[in-house]
């Protein structure tokens, strides 16, 4: 990355500028370090000895380096149980949602059926109604197809997504119309000229999808807990917060420092990674291209 | 949000595909196969969104445990739900997290952002460290903010305080905003430094040029031209803020007064299995979801 650049003639104030921009770097920066210091802290206090925890004053680094201590949600819970699960709904209904909504953005994008405006109209209008309004019936209907406490329950009602919708099918409006009228002239089937012409162009915003998906799905605390809150199919947060509640004392504060950055780290591993595609998804949340 | 979108939406694909009555058979084939590919995602829609959107309708005007037949009892649910403490504590509760939550994140996030637009080396760096938190879910986060809100953690001994933030009516409401603020800045964050990509440079620089000073630039120029992201943004935060279940979960457990709204509806029908009366909470707050999206999106429109 290079430093200033300026395009066109320099305004006047430029001059004046940079000792300014130093100050306000330098206070952005501390209040960075600010926002770092909680996952600092946590990380230091999974391996102290769990009675340097909350000592008084504190001190930032422990006196023996209990590394061990990120194996005890392994061995004092399912810990390995519920990383499973959370991995296996997550990639689930990732790869569900990237199938349902690039067929529907496509079908809404390039073909011409009666009711196909009204359809998509009433798909975004789903968007302004959260989970949260809806969970009662829902759970009352999964109840009723006897999905509680099973991994349909968790992965089917989640399989598809307004706003996965939207974005495919922004994505694939710009696609030319001549490249798929010249594939269909070659012979190709619309199935096919969807897995041949379409997919391979639509590769990054199906990353982008995929990733917001799989992380709003690794943090989805409320209806995994609603229909998999029996050791076998608890994820993630579901099992953390059971943990927490088993593990008031101070005794258990290391071990649940552990669980907790190693709940995040998947997540936070793939923004690092993947930072453009992750605020990419973020900003088209909000309708900002 | 949705709503906004929708008619340039609708107009465009309206222009680029006029609906003909005259299209040739294999046309129509054609496009029959394409209502095929809607339809996987359609089906789930029908069965696991407006289904559901529908009953919570119905069901808010039923007593209702989910395991007997439910029993019609008109408006009962909300004539109990406006004379009931606990519920009006709660919808006060969520205000209180909306407002203490969300104004200090939305408010920091654009002065963050304004920092933070540039190339300045190193800048992408400070970025990552507001990201860092939105990339990680709320449940570990706030098992993270139990330990720095203890009596001897993070909090107390560097403001050098002995304040009983989980513990207290007086701190917890608090506590748990700070956390979130902690949380949701970095989300505001990344929308606005987008936004403020957005703006064309040659704006700035035609101000400048005819010598408007930094602050003025920012007064005349910048902000007035974010003013629909922020509109977009409040939306969002009002939306966030009414969701907001695993921060008051993991940190207090809904005691303290901290019983937000969707605790409420949570422990009302999963705890004392009242389906009908839940439901009706669930009309209300989508209701007021409603409103505020209207009012907000109004005021943008009035101002544009």
């Amino acid at each position: 990355m290079s430093a200033v650049v300026v395009a066109g003639p320099a305004p006047p104030s430029r001059k004046r500028r940079p000792v300014g921009k130093v100050v306000v770097f330098v206070l952005l920066l501390a209040g960075g370090l600010v926002f770092a210091s909680v996952f600092v802290y946590a990380a230091l206090s999974a391996v102290k000895p769990a009675d340097e925890v909350l000592a008084s004053p504190m001190r930032w680094l422990p006196t023996q380096w209990l590394w061990g201590n990120f194996t005890l949600p392994f061995e004092q819970a399912p810990f390995a149980r519920y990383y499973l699960n959370s991995t296996v709904v997550g990639v689930a209904v990732t790869l569900l949602n990237v199938v349902t909504c690039t067929l529907a953005g496509y079908s809404f994008s390039k073909f011409a059926y009666r009711g196909r405006n009204l359809l998509f109209f009433v798909v975004l209008a789903t968007l302004m109604v959260p989970l949260e309004v809806i969970y009662v019936p829902l759970y009352a209907l999964v109840f009723d197809l006897g999905w509680v406490n099973s991994f349909a329950g968790l992965i089917v009602p989640s399989a598809t997504s307004a706003f996965g919708i939207f974005l495919m099918r922004q994505s694939i409006d710009g696609l030319p119309d001549e490249l798929l009228e010249a594939a269909r002239i070659d012979g190709a089937g619309e199935l096919r000229i969807l897995w041949n012409v379409v997919a391979p162009m639509m590769a990054s915003p199906m990353a982008a999808l995929a990733l917001f998906i799989f992380m709003t799905n690794w943090d989805s605390h409320l209806w995994p807990l609603l229909v998999g809150n029996d050791e076998e199919h608890r994820t993630l947060p579901v099992g953390l917060a059971a943990m927490q509640a088993n593990n008031l004392g101070s005794g258990g504060i290391p071990m649940m420092m552990a669980a907790a950055l190693l709940a995040l780290l998947p997540t936070l591993l793939l923004f690092l990674v993947l930072q453009r595609k992750f605020v990419e998804g973020i900003t088209m949340t909000a309708g900002i291209k | 949000m949705a709503l906004t979108r929708t008619a340039p939406d609708r107009a465009r694909g309206a222009r680029a595909r006029p609906p003909g009555s005259g299209r040739p058979g294999w046309r129509r084939r054609r496009d029959a196969v394409g209502l095929v590919f809607a339809l996987p995602a359609l089906a789930l829609f029908a069965a696991f969104a407006i289904y559901p959107m529908l009953r919570v309708f119905q069901l808010s005007l039923y007593d209702y445990n989910l395991t007997s037949a439910p029993v019609w009892v008109g408006l009962d649910n909300f004539r109990f739900l406006f004379g009931d403490e606990r519920f009006l504590a709660s919808l006060g509760a969520s205000l209180f997290y909306v407002v203490v939550t969300y104004g200090p994140a939305v408010l920091l996030a654009l002065v963050l952002a304004l920092g933070l637009n540039t190339r300045m080396r190193g800048s992408a760096f400070v970025r990552l460290l507001y990201f860092a938190p939105v990339a990680t879910s709320w449940v570990a986060v706030s098992v993270i903010w139990r330990l720095v809100l203890q009596p001897e953690g993070l909090l107390n001994q560097t403001l050098n305080t002995d304040i009983p933030w989980l513990t207290s009516s007086t701190w917890a409401k608090w506590a748990i905003a700070i956390a979130a603020v902690w949380k949701e800045v970095g989300f505001f964050l990344i929308i606005f430094l987008a936004g403020l990509q957005n703006i064309p440079k040659d704006l700035q620089e035609a101000a400048a040029l005819d010598g408007a000073g930094s602050l003025r630039r920012l007064r005349y120029v910048t902000l007035p031209l974010l003013k629909p992201i922020t509109v977009v943004v409040l939306v969002m935060a009002v939306i966030r803020g009414f969701q907001s279940f695993s921060p008051q979960v993991v940190l207090t457990g809904g005691s303290f007064g901290t019983e937000v709204i969707n605790l409420f509806v949570y422990k009302t029908a999963f705890a004392s299995a009242r389906m009908g009366r839940a439901s009706a909470v669930a009309v209300l707050m989508f209701v007021l979801l409603l409103v505020v999206t209207f009012v907000q999106l109004r005021a943008l429109r009035r101002s544009a």
